[in-house]
């Protein structure tokens, strides 16, 4: 195996080359990753460069994200402590315009190599039109193929869902697609103009003439006291760390949350040697609705197939199945997180050194809000309105796949293959016949594979969070440290609007841009308005939509 | 808030930042009842970013020449306008994270520095404290400017302030004083109506016997329905914010021929704003963000402060400032008994609270201590 030693606070940690610092520490048994204003130690909790809870300083640079930080040489690392002093610098760079920022025009972009987007580029790129692809991850893949990214003897090899994704990413290269790796977008203006900056912290403007966009989604909050503790994750991000880098989040995992992500999670930790403390999932047993199991079958058997197999893995390895549960509290014990479980008017509690949480996704829409795409709110979360292409309200803005709304990884693949094909025939390409009967097969795989969703969704049916009951304790901002309790005042005293909110009490303000406290605070304010929310009640879209060092807008000094 | 419309009140204030906010406040602390109509929400201003400003802005200089000798007069005003914010941050028991650490306006060359030592000596004859400052002495008041800085006009007088505190301060001030304040409601006109008038809102209308346009720019076309000229023009500006840092930056600072601002708060993190351009589709719409204004502010900044270039932008936004003709639009409108105007000028946010008390001290019938004919709402054609 080829790998590093790289410091962290001084002491030496082995490291595999290619895996995230975020993985390397993690198997290092570290959680304590940021350290907050109250001096409170953050982790890993999102995995995927969202949360902003694993900063770090890299070789002396501040606010690094430790899971989206490649080990690719000895590093060293340190906790990144709120409102450090910076390093003195004694040279200057002259002031820099926009005219100085490399500009790509391509004729088609993509932003996000996902299976969706992937898929758009491929299709696109069949029918002529010139496509670049950019994603943020060091990988195309996106979340749902998670590619390995080590090597070596001890590296369990990658399995049918890498596999799947390792050949269309190859397929994506053949047609000619350009993928560009590590490279975030964090800016989108009026005008089809955006802004991206690479892992090396070169910053460019494109200009396409057209855009896909599938970001894809991140994990909704699970707000209970103790959910900000280190070594409480998403489900996602115990996922990445196995997936991408082979590493156990943990020695001890309970798994908490609703839907079928949790199984194949406890499937892939048991595999790779963790015990899994349980799995606690909100909906009952899946035989409590037969006729939804018998949907889903009938519309995709492989996918009920590998259900079958994950559970299978866990009942034979003797994980505890705990259905009719949710997790209501965490917290640090002497020997490990102590988790409180509530349902079915019982309550248990359970240790762990790791609690996972998948109670559901949250669509990454601020690009495709910030161009002006008019939304829908579907009471639980904003649905991008749009066409059976993925047209969106703005000329010439494709969309698909989970940043428009929830529909998992097949549906998102079957759509981008006809926004890819949509764009390609507004920009003017020619579809011919075999590129329509690709599109003819992927409107019906989209069709069916969005009967095997709802009928998911109608096993997985779980109550919804209780706004009402989360304690007033319970951090509701994470990056602002700011409590239920606060946001309820401030509601009490008069507040009616998430953005007055967020002046009088910082929910909101932090780097994370408030993706976890927004759905939160809104349902806490249509609860006491009793109005329903819409593409405006949640916070008005503010590039950047990732934090952006002022270096790598204005070169380097 | 949303309260329901009364539909008869005694004043109606027309804008709820800190402008309108402050005219309803002391008003009510005379007894009177008052209704705040604002079409935004939250009673703050979009505009403010928490400078407090004194020594004449080079921007505005630059950008409107003809107006100086009107900045000029209405400079006398401005340290003034400082005391009062922190006079009425005593009298709210509040904390607004006011800090009185003096601004510094850099200079890049000697001709730049000339320029300084001029406006320096013409601020000095208005009253003003401030001082031209070579390198040296600079470094030993700020030790952290680029190497390009090669000195610096100090004003003693300005400071900052964290303007979300200072809005919801004012805001509890004037809701615990009986102020109705109607949120999320537009003024559609205003007519005369007897000695009085009727306001149209998008919920109902409101009869008043007096009325304040305090909405910035907003004013403009109010007053031209009753035959009132105000040539007040919205100013769309990009405003940037980091995440925080160890305390760095103590001044309010500002460059001698370039646009910026920057000071640091309370909390630790940066504001980098200084007058770059937003853009505003259709007005009154909400101002967008340019990418242009972003780049060559943040820039800019790393230029004047080359250590902040590893800092994080987490955040921008888009204000607007009001600008009329380098000077305030304050007090009663001769032609229209009843009516008042209270437009700050071009430091808004600064001249907000005093501005509001000279407005609200001529319609309480009070001396308001300061010669407001230049500020006459009428001295427009």
């Amino acid at each position: 195996m080829s790998g590093f030693v790289i410091e962290f606070e001084g002491e030496p940690v082995q490291a595999r080359a290619g895996e995230s610092v975020a993985a390397a520490l993690t198997a290092h048994g570290i959680r304590g990753f940021r350290v907050t204003r109250s001096t409170a130690e953050r982790g890993v909790f999102c995995g995927m460069g969202v949360c902003q809870d694993c900063l770090v300083e890299v070789d002396g640079v501040p606010g690094k994200r430790a899971c989206m930080t490649v080990v690719d040489r000895p590093l060293s690392i340190r906790r990144q402590r709120h409102g450090a002093a910076l390093a003195p610098v004694s040279d200057a760079l002259p002031p820099a315009t926009i005219d100085e920022l490399a500009v790509e025009r391509p004729e088609l972009l993509v932003i996000g190599a996902g299976p969706g987007g992937l898929s758009a580029a491929i299709a696109a790129r069949k029918a002529g039109a010139e496509v670049v692809v950019l994603d943020e991850r060091r990988s195309p893949g996106g979340q749902y193929f998670k590619p390995v990214a080590v090597a070596g003897d001890d590296i369990a090899p990658p399995d049918a869902q890498h596999r799947e994704g390792l050949a269309l990413v190859a397929q994506a290269r053949a047609a000619g697609v350009v993928i560009r790796s590590g490279v975030s977008v964090w800016g989108a203006f009026q005008r089809l103009e955006f802004a991206a900056t690479s892992d090396k912290g070169e910053t460019r403007r494109y200009l396409p003439r057209a855009v896909v966009v599938a970001t894809g989604a991140y994990e909704r909050a699970w707000p209970v006291p103790g959910w900000e503790l280190p070594g409480v994750m998403t489900t996602g991000a115990a996922q990445t760390l196995w997936r991408t880098a082979r590493r156990l989040p943990g020695r001890r995992v309970l798994i908490a949350g609703n839907g079928p992500l949790n199984l194949q999670l406890a499937a892939e930790l048991r595999s790779g040697g963790a015990e899994v403390v349980a799995v606690v999932e909100a909906a009952g047993p899946a035989t409590r609705a037969p006729a939804a199991v018998a949907a889903m079958a009938l519309a995709s058997p492989g996918l009920v197939l590998d259900g079958l197999r994950y559970t299978g893995r866990c009942l034979t390895g003797g994980v505890p199945m705990l259905h009719d549960m949710v997790v209501s509290a965490v917290a640090q014990g002497p020997s490990g997180l102590q988790v409180t479980l509530a349902g079915s008017g019982a309550t248990r509690v359970l240790e762990t050194d790791v609690l996972c949480l998948g109670y559901g996704f949250e669509p990454s829409n601020e690009l495709l809000r910030a161009l002006g795409c008019r939304h829908d709110h579907d009471g639980t979360r904003l649905v991008t309105v749009r066409d059976a292409d993925g047209q969106t309200s703005v000329a010439g803005v494709y969309a698909l796949g989970d940043c428009t709304g929830l529909g998992g990884a097949r549906v998102a693949a079957a759509d981008g293959t006809l926004a890819g094909l949509a764009a390609a025939a507004g920009l003017g390409h020619a579809i011919g016949p075999e590129l329509a009967r690709l599109g003819r097969q992927a409107a019906s795989a989209a069709q069916r594979h969005r009967r095997f969703q709802q009928a998911l969704w109608n096993v997985y049916r779980a109550p919804a969070l209780a706004i009402a009951q989360v304690p007033d304790d319970t951090m509701i901002c994470r990056c602002e440290e700011v409590r239920f309790g606060a946001a309820r005042a401030a509601i009490a005293d008069g507040l009616s609007d998430a953005g007055s909110v967020k002046r009088a009490t910082r929910i909101g303000m932090g780097p994370c841009q408030g993706r976890y406290c927004r759905p939160l605070l809104e349902a806490l304010i249509s609860d006491a308005t009793g109005k329903a929310p819409d593409e405006t009640s949640g916070f008005a879209p503010r590039p950047p939509f990732r934090p952006v060092t002022i270096r790598d807008l204005a070169g380097k000094p | 808030m949303s309260a329901t419309l009364p539909t008869a009140i005694g004043t109606v204030v027309i804008g709820g930042g800190v402008v309108g906010a402050c005219v309803a406040g002391f008003l009510a602390d005379e007894g009177q009842d008052v209704l705040v109509v604002d079409e935004g929400r939250g009673a703050g201003s979009s505009s403010n970013a928490g400078s407090l400003h004194v020594q004449m802005q080079s921007r505005f200089m630059r950008l409107y020449p003809e107006n100086v000798p009107n900045m000029e007069l209405q400079l006398p005003l401005y340290p003034k306008a400082v005391a009062f914010w922190r006079e009425l941050a005593g009298s709210l028991n509040a904390d607004f994270d006011l800090k009185m650490t003096g601004g510094l306006m850099v200079a890049e060359s000697q001709d730049q520095l000339d320029f300084l030592g001029v406006k320096a000596k013409r601020e000095r004859q208005l009253g003003l404290d401030v001082e031209i400052l070579d390198r040296a002495q600079l470094d030993d008041i700020a030790p952290y400017f680029g190497p390009g800085i090669v000195g610096a006009e100090l004003c003693a007088n300005e400071g900052k302030l964290n303007p979300l505190l200072c809005n919801a301060a004012i805001r509890s001030w004037i809701l615990a004083r009986g102020v109705v304040l109607a949120e999320g409601v537009a003024v559609t006109g205003i007519a005369r109506a007897g000695t009085g008038f009727a306001v149209t809102t998008t919920r109902g209308t409101v009869t008043a016997g007096r009325v304040v346009l305090a909405a910035g720019s907003g004013s403009r076309d109010l007053a031209a329905g009753l035959g009132l000229t105000i040539p007040a023009v919205a100013e769309p500006l990009h405003m940037n914010i980091t995440e925080a840092t160890a305390p760095l930056i103590g001044h309010l600072v500002q460059h001698a021929d370039r646009m910026i601002t920057l000071k640091q708060f309370g909390t630790g993190q940066i504001v980098i704003g200084g007058g770059w351009p937003a853009r505003q589709d259709a007005p009154g719409g909400h101002p967008q963000v340019e990418l242009a204004s972003l780049i060559a502010n943040a820039s800019l900044a790393q230029h004047i402060v080359p250590s902040i270039g590893n800092l994080r932008i987490i955040r921008t936004w888009a204000g607007l400032n009001t600008s009329v003709d380098g000077m305030g639009v304050l007090g009663a409108v001769p032609a229209i008994p009843g009516l008042f105007v209270a437009i700050p000028g071009d430091a808004g946010y600064t001249l907000g609270p005093l501005s509001a008390r000279l407005v609200a001290d001529v319609m309480l019938g009070r001396k308001p201590g300061e010669d407001m004919a230049p500020f006459c709402p009428g001295r427009f054609r």
